[in-house]
């Protein structure tokens, strides 16, 4: 615009002497014109730089809040107190930190303020007339104790924290600050953010003992709690071991009544060994295992008929000189963990026995870095996550994260003694650990355990798992679940959705391309582009409840009618192409247009659909037992031969095909030449039954080989059956992605120029082989650049397979089954999520992939496209 | 549009002086004429004959009553203005206005006897007998051996020795062999614009086609490839029938053995080419091919 200025200014002069009228002619541009220009200009820059910055901003944003994932733990020192106390076997702190309790080796427990050691009450645990407890156990959530005693008796403790709001005006702490703690009336008193007064004192809640045991004094003991009821397990000093489980029942009234239940279970002591060193019960009370301080463990459980037994005995620790030096249990009391030592620290938890799924066994998933030269006295779990805190014999704290074995943190308490207990808050947001009398106060942070690139991507061994997996299970039931967030499950969704919404919607759209572009006539073909685009505007929600409520209801009930169809449609138009050619040319050649597509169409879709309809449940009758569903479960007693012919019956097709092409149209064709058309077209169908036939016979035989062999196919792209599955995802996203592929395709098709076409079918090909040899083979950059557009809308599409999926995060390649993409679950789960939790950033990071992947695949296809436009441009 | 049926006339070799301007005045009236066909033409075994030929594009008239016999082994050239319809009945010939929607024809076009047009003629058949180059090389972006016997493969040859004979004397017979016989599994997109012509020459003619349909095959050409065609026209002679439509008057002096004149829809002179040029019957015809307008 601004270009001829210089000319425009000398104008006038010209102007005049050119104009036709007479009068002069203003030559000028305007300043209207030039002040469009200006503000057209910028404004369109600004949209243009502003979506580029708008995409790279939701990138930025996206990778803002993913990044904090990856960052490490920080672990410091805030203070260290000294505590007159016996040897510490157990700290616990509340909440919001205000107060602790130490409970200590001889008996006492004491609760003092949490950043300092004013004491602020003292109880004791021995009993009146029996002393203190000669063994006791904590829960590793610190809410719970179980005592046991000289005289055989078990006290069980809860152990909470009671809360009271103060009145504003309570007297003296009108100064109090924030997050200041001082002792009133046995009460820590705190200020809360919003200025209430905020007061907590330890609730130590002894049950007496249920019934006293005769007999010698406890030696070892430990407790769980199912549903209310409490389970514990004994074993005395004379060695008896005992499993009692109370069961709670809470009367009309108010009154609890609680009957205790007991059974024995035979006690094997290893020989040279004396009593054990530690005792554990499993959560749910059904495993009673004992450990020796050599690594020797035996495990007893309780069977169905409520007797205990041994059943498993083994040595956890390999080193012989080794010996056990601290141990604990995992939040739900499934792990144990051991300490040696030597310095390994390992996790152990039951799985069940590949060899014999009926029996359990103990694994161990790894160890944790091990320690050389010192090693961990003291050990406790957090109580909320799958952090572990130990304590060392040289008086450092290490933070260890259980689950993928890795040292999160460690800091010396620069202290000469070892570590005699550890506390990990409920928070997570610091420890306290006891050495000699002193009590060390650290500040944690763990930032984000559970994500590492190793448990995001790769195989991780959860609590309870035969083997490392990939698993997404981001919630669970019970406080003690391990969210599991491993991305794997759910990328492997998004390219099974992928796969096979492509399998069905990818040639279905490239041939309704073809067919407009190379047989349609031009005025015909903009109006079915239209119509083909007005699919693209069904929203995809309305897609997805079709999926869901329709078609997958449907294909459930007529599965075999279903993929009888799917067999049944291209055979019966090859079917009626070989047909055609049976009638007399001259009949036939008048209908060479149009209509004779159109007449096919309208035969064969029925046909095929009915023959399908009938043949596909004849067939389950015959080689499924009559139930295709009951036999992919494998609850019918049919081999597998049918399966084995129906999955590879594609290939035996495909060999029949290249042997009749490679071996049998050489034979025929010199004895061809010369024969008229009629009895070609015999030929033809002779040789399209025969070898229809010969690929179905070749199929069984194949099928029934791999099946004598005991080869099964269920497992792989078949197995069992589930109402919303990959099948209905395919034709319904299939469906949803036609619109965009046909579109891309049809541009692509239509942009090869027209005089290939001319020279094609001016040298006798047909429109087909046009199609086929010259104009697809020339537009297949551009065929391929909208598959990949249409893989780009598949991979984020979310509505169809949030709906039409069953959302299960599973890694398996059935077809009837369901599966979980990126998109769907970050759909399903980020309402829920809490804000800046590991598990809300870990969703952020799928959106990032599935971003990543949809940019990825987006700009391949430009760039091809581009390429193949310039390719398209040349010829 | 009600114009009697034309007859073919026996033209005298002379100028009829009651002629002149008379052809034109007829034409931009929309009269009558009779095409002024030359003896010769009648004594020569046509290959494509043509009869009483009227095409429409949808509701514009472009073929008026063309009547023409193209004779047997030698090479035919249409001449005339820009937009006289040369290249539509060219393309009448192998029926690739079948492909414009609106087309519609009346009359009769026979290939050897057959009729060209008519319910019970298979198109697909029809054209594996007619070879035909355009206006612009176009070659298909594969190989060159396979851009020349592609009409084989699309009728399913798969023997090896067949084609490669085919390939060499198709090659050989549009003189392209010796350029490109090192490479043929080169593109063929990698050739020049004279090369690719002459490749799309070998292209039709490995069809053996009982006419060569040539639609302007030196327009988008320069002068030395321009001149590299016509050598090779010259030689195609006499063993292949050549149907060509042309805007150079040299080309058509130079090539052809016949030459039609058409003008505004209408072939107004047919006669041997030496006629055409040095004793045309009719003054329009002479002043069309000495330059005085056109």
């Amino acid at each position: 615009m601004t270009t001829d200025e210089g000319t425009g200014r000398e104008a006038p002069a010209t102007a005049r002497q050119a104009a036709f009228t007479g009068k002069p002619r203003r030559r000028g541009t305007t300043f209207q014109v030039r002040a469009a220009e200006i503000a057209a200009r910028s404004l369109i820059t600004a949209g243009g730089l502003g979506t580029i910055l708008a995409v790279t901003l939701i990138f930025v944003f996206l990778l803002m809040v993913v990044a904090p994932l990856f960052t490490s733990a920080t672990l410091e020192t805030r203070g260290t107190n000294s505590v007159e106390s016996s040897v510490i076997t157990a700290i616990g702190v509340d909440r919001y930190e205000a107060l602790k309790w130490i409970a200590s080796a001889d008996g006492r427990v004491l609760s003092m303020t949490a950043d300092r050691v004013e004491v602020i009450d003292e109880l004791s645990t021995a009993r009146d007339g029996v002393g203190v407890p000669t063994a006791q156990t904590f829960s590793p959530t610190l809410d719970h104790a179980v005592l046991g005693y000289e005289d055989g008796g078990v006290v069980l403790v809860d152990i909470s924290f009671e809360e009271d709001y103060l009145d504003g005006a309570t007297e003296g702490l009108g100064d109090l600050a924030e997050g200041e703690t001082r002792v009133v009336d046995g009460w820590a008193v705190q200020r809360t953010p919003v200025g209430q007064l905020r007061a907590t004192r330890l609730a130590w809640e002894a049950t007496e003992p249920d019934f006293p045991f005769e007999g010698s004094a406890v030696h070892l003991v430990d407790s769980t709690d199912v549903a209310g009821s409490p389970i514990y397990a004994t074993l005395t000093a004379d060695g008896q071991l005992a499993l009692t489980k109370i069961r709670v029942r809470t009367s009309m009234f108010g009154g609890e009544t609680r009957t205790p239940s007991s059974i024995e279970l035979p006690y094997e002591q290893p020989d040279g060994a004396g009593l054990p060193l530690a005792l554990f019960l499993n959560g749910r009370g059904s495993d009673v295992m004992l450990l020796w301080a050599d690594g020797t463990y035996h495990r007893y459980r309780e069977n169905d008929e409520g007797e205990g037994a041994l059943v498993e005995t083994r040595d956890l620790v390999a080193d012989p000189n080794a010996r056990i030096s601290a141990w604990t249990q995992m939040l739900g009391k499934e792990s144990l963990v051991l300490a040696d030592d030597t310095g390994g620290v390992t996790t152990w938890f039951l799985v069940r026995d590949a060899d014999d799924p009926s029996k359990l066994v103990t694994v161990t998933s790894g160890s944790m870095p091990k320690l050389t030269g010192r090693h961990v006295t003291a050990l406790t779990p957090s109580p909320s996550s799958r952090l572990l805190v130990g304590g060392t014999n040289d008086g450092k704290v290490e933070v260890y994260h259980a689950t993928t074995h890795r040292l999160m943190g460690e800091s010396d308490l620069g202290l000469d003694a070892a570590v005699t207990a550890v506390e990990l808050s409920a928070e997570e947001t610091s420890i306290r650990a006891a050495a000699g009398s002193s009590l060390v106060t650290l500040t944690l942070d763990p930032k984000y355990p559970e994500a590492s690139v190793g448990t995001l991507f790769g195989k991780v061994w959860y609590e309870g798992y035969p083997e490392p997996e990939h698993v997404w299970q981001s919630t669970g039931g019970t406080d003690e679940f391990e969210p599991k967030l491993g991305m794997v499950p759910l990328v492997y969704g998004t390219l099974k959705a992928t796969t096979y919404s492509m399998i069905f919607g990818a040639p279905l759209a490239i041939l309704a391309a073809i067919f407009t572009s190379e047989f349609l006539s031009r005025r015909l073909r903009s109006r079915v582009k239209t119509v083909m685009e007005l699919m693209a505007s069904l929203p995809s929600v309305v897609l997805g409840f079709l999926g869901g409520l329709v078609i997958a209801p449907f294909v459930q009930d007529q599965l075999a009618g279903v993929i009888g169809v799917l067999f049944a449609l291209p055979l019966a138009f090859l079917f009626g192409a070989h047909l055609w050619q049976l009638i007399p040319r001259r009949l036939t050649l008048p209908w060479n247009n149009g209509w004779q597509r159109f007449a096919m169409i309208v035969l064969a879709i029925p046909i095929a659909v009915a023959i399908g309809a009938i043949a596909g449940p004849v067939f389950e009758g015959l080689f499924f037992g009559g139930s295709a569903q009951s036999w992919l479960a494998a609850e019918s007693g049919e081999g597998a031969a049918g399966g084995w012919a129906l999955v590879t019956l594609p290939l035996c097709i495909l060999a029949v095909l290249l042997f009749i092409t490679r071996v049998v149209d050489p034979l025929l064709r010199d004895r061809l030449v010369t024969t008229e058309h009629k009895h070609l077209a015999r030929i033809q169908l002779a040789k399209f039954i025969v070898g229809g036939l010969a690929a179905l016979g070749l199929a069984f035989v194949v099928g029934f080989g791999l099946s004598a062999v005991g080869a099964d196919p269920r497992g792989g792209v078949i197995d069992t059956y589930v109402q919303r599955n990959a099948l209905v995802v395919g034709f319904v996203m299939g469906f949803a992605i036609i619109p965009i592929i046909y579109t891309l395709a049809e541009d692509a098709l239509s942009s090869v120029p027209e005089h290939l076409r001319h020279a094609s079918l001016g040298a006798g090909a047909t429109p087909w082989q046009t199609a086929m040899r010259v104009i697809v083979p020339t537009a297949m950059s551009g065929l391929f650049s909208a598959v990949m557009i249409g893989l780009g809308r598949a991979v984020g599409e979310t509505m169809i397979v949030l709906m039409a999926t069953g959302n299960t995060p599973i890694m398996e390649m059935n077809i009837f089954n369901g599966f979980r993409t990126l998109s769907a679950n970050i759909a399903v789960e980020l309402p829920e999520a809490v804000k800046e939790s590991t598990h809300y950033r870990v969703l952020f990071l799928a959106a990032l992939t599935l971003f990543a992947m949809t940019f990825v695949l987006n700009t391949a296809a430009e760039i091809v496209r581009q390429r193949f436009r310039k390719r398209a441009y040349q010829l | 549009m009600n114009e009697p049926p034309t007859t073919r006339p026996a033209v005298q070799g002379t100028v009829r002086p009651d002629d002149v301007r008379s052809v034109f005045d007829a034409v931009s009236k929309g009269e009558a004429f009779e095409t002024c066909v030359h003896p010769e033409v009648a004594e020569e075994d046509a290959v494509l004959e043509v009869s009483d030929f009227d095409l429409w594009y949808g509701e514009k008239r472009a073929l008026y009553q063309i009547g023409m016999r193209v004779p047997v082994g030698k090479v035919t050239a249409l001449i005339g203005p820009s937009g006289c319809g040369k290249s539509t009945l060219l393309r009448c010939v192998n029926r690739m206005n079948d492909l414009i929607d609106s087309v519609r024809i009346e009359g009769d076009m026979r290939l050897s006897g057959d009729g060209i047009y008519g319910p019970k003629v298979d198109v697909i058949e029809l054209r594996k007998r007619i070879g035909m180059v355009f206006q612009k090389p176009n070659p298909f972006p594969m190989s060159i051996f396979e851009n020349v016997i592609y009409s084989l493969r699309i009728d399913g040859e798969r023997n090896r020795t067949v084609l490669d004979e085919v390939c060499e004397r198709s090659l050989r017979g549009a003189g392209l062999w010796d350029e490109v016989k090192d490479r043929l599994q080169d593109s063929a997109l990698a050739l020049s614009g004279g090369q690719q012509q002459r490749l799309c020459i070998a292209r039709a003619i490995a069809a053996e086609p009982e006419v060569l349909l040539l639609d302007e095959p030196c327009s988008a050409l320069d002068p030395i490839a321009t001149g590299r065609i016509e050598d090779l026209i010259e030689e195609l002679k006499g063993a292949y029938s050549i149907l060509m439509v042309t805007h150079n008057m040299q080309q058509a002096s130079r090539a052809s053995d016949y030459t039609a004149f058409m003008y505004l829809g209408r072939m107004i002179e047919f006669g041997p080419t030496e006629s055409i040029f040095l004793r045309p019957e009719l003054q329009e015809t002479e002043d069309y091919v000495t330059g005085r307008f056109g």
